[in-house]
């Protein structure tokens, strides 16, 4: 049995995925389906978003990723210095 | 010299002809450019399909779509693994015990940590 923050973190992942999941196939494969007077359609935003929001989700983890990896190397040179 | 070059890559060509073997990269390529150009010509009307509006409202945003069910299948994927990894102690205490002779060693080497 893993550690019980282990298995909560795991249930976590695994829940968030399942509901993002279930709203973005709704929101793109659904909802042009749906009547426009609908009352669902107040639940999402304008379809443009469905493909901005995860581009720029990608943007923010690719620049995310670079700068870890900066900082990393940068603190690396450092201590390279010191020594 | 036009002559000779033209020889060489007709060899080459008949070359690369019988030794052809489909690597999966090449596989992987030819299918994505089959999904590509199919969605290509749904979504940009190329063929005058005269799809209707609906279809076409899903289909435009469809390469994201599978980008992101992708990435949430991945999420999911590794949520789970972390949820039912099991404990090892046995491996656990044989791998702290080689960490600390490790550290003896190379500290003895010089090394400072």
């Amino acid at each position: 049995m893993a550690t019980w923050t282990d298995r909560a973190v795991g249930m976590g992942l695994v829940v968030f995925s399942i509901l993002l999941f279930t709203y973005y196939s709704i929101w793109v494969i659904v909802l042009p389906f749906v009547n426009s007077d609908h009352a669902i359609h107040h639940y999402f935003l304008p379809r443009e978003y469905s493909v901005i929001l995860p581009v720029v989700a990608a943007l923010v983890l690719v620049l995310f990723i670079g700068g870890f990896i900066t900082v990393v190397l940068w603190k690396n040179k450092q201590k390279k210095k010191v020594q | 010299m036009l002559f000779v070059s033209g020889i060489i890559s007709i060899r080459f060509f008949h070359i690369f002809l019988s030794t052809f073997t489909m690597t999966k990269l090449m596989e992987w390529l030819l299918g994505l450019s089959l999904i590509g150009v199919l969605w290509s010509i749904v979504t940009f009307d190329l063929l005058d399909l005269r799809i209707s509006d609906q279809y076409l409202q899903v289909a435009w945003p469809l390469p994201i779509y599978l980008l992101v069910a992708f990435g949430c299948y991945s999420l999911a994927v590794v949520g789970y693994r972390v949820a039912t990894f099991n404990d090892c102690e046995t491996a656990a205490k044989e791998l702290q015990e080689q960490i600390q002779e490790a550290k003896r060693d190379l500290q003895k080497k010089g090394l400072h940590f």
